[in-house]
């Protein structure tokens, strides 16, 4: 038995040294990463934040943002002002030209990397935040230039998010809380905050998206219901207020209340494209749109697999399967 | 030059021009790139529908879809598959049987001493003629007889089936099993293509369009069991796994051992893109769709004549080119000796110990290091190679690939070579699981144009093959 009780303790050994996020090689992997400038980038980009918002921002709230100590903290912000990122007036924090300059880099570098995230890689929409916190330290301007030109110099990111140029200008969302807004009036999503991950991946579960439109049905300090493509969500306010919106435009004003998603036709059944949903994004998108899927396609379900799924369409002559996760992203009309 | 037409003609610089540019970003709306290409695509389709008029062809498309009612039928779809797949294997199996013997006896028996006489005839000094004909002949030769006749039998009836429009529809069957494992439904016809050869498998699996799910078919096309490593599988499972019960059920025990190995293959594949897609693969870009082609009858001579030249002719070509200098190696390594000692039995010595950790042996990993180009040649060398080892009679000299007509003389020869039950049954496993042959990770990189994912598909089953082994031979049931 003695080699198989080795064996064992070999194998356990690997997993504890391996295993990903948790273990030790992980482990050691993130506390390289957070060296001293990493951590002075984020307090300016946490400032940054309290300035746009118009808030105050104070020590507690830099050591809550980059879990250290007061004292810790204490130091960072001291040699940061030495460097002459940060002054102090009347008791204050402001950021100087050269700290505002840093914290819009980083803050051009996350959402621009967001954006990379979204539509040139598969991953999940709620690990584009962490990889995108990670990343922004890593990137110089001459990377991000590179990058936005690729990227057609886009001007949100996926959550609605504008994203400063490189000369440091940046607009506005400009949308309120959607829990301030009136009833029955039709709105559109400007801004999802993807901070905490916890309220985000809530947002995402919803399949919300900036751009979607919506109407809001009750507004109470117990929940929040409204109407949007075509289904009814309901979330908890203080989840709802972390989406922003402003009034729908008039040309667009009429909120689709007859459109369903292609996994709800029957098969034998016939329907209308009305829109690919913009959670659909890059490549995914790219192909739907080679296959004919566009506004106005007339789409038949014609076999479903013996296994459940997928489900052969006809489109346009040709037949296509695809699986439900991928009719979930489109919207139809009754032919 | 033409002024531009802005107001304040003589202000109007580069720089406000560009300036102008910038605030208007944000005034056209965060998604007008989407916009405008929907726009684009919408308008092209609009076109399209306006001009172009179909014939009358609705009596085609009823009849396409009648023939899809029933090979996706939940009542038929699976047995129909089923029974089609295992006719095919066994045409290849039973049709490849005759003319490997013939190719055998004619490069193998006759053409080997007939070239050893022609060059004693001539005069050529032994270690030329050793390693001319004993080393690289022998090995194109092996390659040949063994690869050849399958191929020539399985890639035409496999691509038949593709030709008629039926191996779509496998996929759209199964590709709810594949999509539980992030995997594609078409990844499906790559392996079973791999059962016949890995190279041409990992060819296949151009079929799948989205850039995730093909890496993942190209990494784990190793794990279908290949023609050229059921041989190993059938001789070890009948000298070892057959012996341990009775005689009238040794036939059977050995096929299911085979068997199982092969499921084995296809549960570790399952496993492995299951693993892959959810770490190492997680970023690359997923658009799974799946067209169902309309059906065709097969054009039958096309079909044969391609996939000869496509498909057999093209793999059988780049496995002679890598199965030439591994001929000449296992050929020096037996001959060159070193102070009375061959350069095998040294590397073997050295290996030694690894191998008995592996519940293997060092003859074995060096046989698989120097097969490395073709697993055909694996049980020749281990054979020529346990033979200068333990100094038995037998054989064909140093360095000179061989295999005995009687299952009860290899038996013997293993037996001297101090083989076990464990042995048998990890030369098994690691056969399975251990890295691709030469040609087929040639052919990943060209397919890929990656050299981190080759090396991922070519190391990753070696380390599985080296931890499965190793459980094994100290899990205590040997």
């Amino acid at each position: 038995m003695a080699p198989f009780v080795t064996t064992l303790i070999l194998l356990g050994l690997l997993l504890v040294v391996g295993w990903p996020e948790v273990g030790l090689w992980a482990r050691w992997q993130r506390v390289q990463h957070l060296t001293e400038r990493v951590m002075q980038e984020d307090a300016l980009k946490y400032i940054h934040k309290c300035e746009m918002k118009g808030e105050t921002p104070n020590l507690e709230g830099v050591a809550g943002t980059l879990h250290i100590g007061r004292n810790e903290t204490a130091v960072l912000l001291d040699k940061m002002q030495q460097s002459d990122l940060l002054q102090t007036k009347d008791g204050q924090m402001h950021l100087t030209p050269d700290g505002r300059k840093t914290a819009l880099h980083i803050i051009r570098a996350h959402r621009l990397w967001e954006h990379h995230l979204a539509q040139e890689t598969g991953y999940a929409e709620t690990e584009w935040h962490g990889k995108a916190d990670r990343r922004e330290h890593e990137l110089s301007p001459e990377d991000l230039s590179d990058l936005a030109a690729r990227l057609g110099n886009p001007t949100h990111d996926p959550h609605g998010d504008p994203i400063p140029t490189a000369e440091g200008e940046v607009g506005q969302h400009g949308g309120r809380p959607l829990t301030e807004q009136p009833l029955d009036t039709s709105l559109q999503i400007v801004h999802l905050e993807d901070e905490p991950d916890t309220v985000y991946a809530q947002l995402v579960a919803e399949g919300l998206y900036p751009g979607m439109r919506l109407r809001l049905i009750e507004n109470g300090t117990q929940r929040v219901r409204f109407w949007a493509d075509g289904d009814e969500h309901m979330l908890a306010p203080i989840i709802a207020s972390n989406i922003s919106v402003s009034t729908a435009p008039a040309e667009a004003a009429h909120v689709h209340e007859d459109v369903r998603l292609l996994s709800g036709v029957g098969v034998g059944e016939t329907a209308v494209v009305s829109q690919i949903s913009p959670l659909c994004r890059g490549a995914e998108r790219r192909r739907f749109m080679d296959l004919g899927i566009l506004p106005g396609t007339v789409i038949k379900a014609e076999m479903r697999s013996p296994s459940g799924d997928p489900t052969a369409y006809r489109i346009r002559g040709a037949v296509i399967a695809l699986r439900q996760e991928q009719s979930n992203l489109i919207y139809v009309k009754q032919a | 030059m033409t002024t531009l037409p802005l107001p304040n003609n003589q202000a109007t610089t580069a720089d406000d021009i560009l300036k102008t540019a910038e605030s208007l970003r944000w005034e056209v709306g965060r998604d007008f790139h989407e916009r405008l290409m929907e726009d684009v695509y919408t308008e092209a389709a609009q076109l399209a529908d306006r001009a172009v008029t179909y014939p009358q062809q609705k009596p085609r498309f009823d009849l396409d879809r009648t023939i899809d009612r029933i090979v996706t039928s939940r009542l038929w779809g699976f047995p129909m598959m089923i029974l089609l797949f295992t006719l095919v294997f066994w045409i290849t199996i039973s049709g490849a049987n005759v003319p490997s013997g013939w190719l055998a006896t004619l490069l193998v028996d006759m053409g080997h001493p007939f070239l050893k006489g022609l060059a004693d005839g001539i005069g050529l000094p032994w270690w030329l003629s050793g390693l001319l004909i004993d080393g690289i002949y022998l090995a194109a030769a092996w390659v040949t007889s063994v690869m050849l006749p399958p191929m020539a039998i399985f890639f035409p009836l496999f691509t038949l089936l593709e030709d008629f429009g039926y191996l779509p529809r496998v996929a759209f069957n199964l590709d709810n099993m594949f999509k539980k494992s992030g995997a594609h439904g078409k990844q499906a016809l790559s392996m079973m293509m791999g059962f016949g050869c890995n190279a041409a498998g990992v060819v296949a699996t151009r079929v799948i369009d989205s850039p995730r799910e093909r890496l993942i078919a190209i990494i784990t096309n190793n794990f279908a069991l290949c023609n050229g490593r059921w041989p190993t599988q059938i001789l070890i499972a009948t000298l070892f796994i057959g012996s341990t019960v009775p005689a009238y059920l040794a036939g059977l025990v050995s096929a299911l051992a085979v068997v199982s190995v092969a499921l084995l293959g296809v549960m570790l594949s399952f496993a492995v893109s299951w693993g892959l897609s959810r770490t190492v693969l997680k970023g690359e870009v997923s658009t799974f769709s799946l067209e169902l082609p309309p059906y065709r009858p097969p054009r039958v001579w096309q079909t044969i004549y391609t996939s000869m030249i496509d498909r057999t002719l093209f793999v059988l070509w780049r496995a002679l080119v890598f199965a030439v200098p591994a001929g000449a190696v296992i050929w020096l390594v037996a001959n060159v000796q070193i102070g009375g000692l061959s350069l095998a039995e040294y590397i073997i010595n050295f290996l030694n110990p690894l191998g008995l950790l592996l519940g293997l042996n060092g003859v074995i990993l060096l046989a698989y290091i120097v097969a490395i180009p073709a697993n055909e040649i694996v049980i020749p060398t281990i054979l020529m190679l346990t033979v200068l080892v333990t100094g038995s009679a037998g054989g064909s000299g140093a360095g000179v690939m061989f295999e005995l007509d009687s299952n009860a003389e290899t038996m013997a020869l293993f037996t001297a070579g101090g083989w076990t039950l464990l042995t048998a049954v990890n030369l098994m496993l690691f056969s399975l699981i251990h890295n691709p042959c030469s040609t087929t990770i040639y052919t990943i990189y060209k397919e890929t144009g990656s050299r981190k994912w080759t090396a991922v598909a070519a190391l990753l089953p070696v380390a599985m093959g080296f931890l499965i082994t190793f459980l094994v031979a100290h899990s205590g049931l040997f």
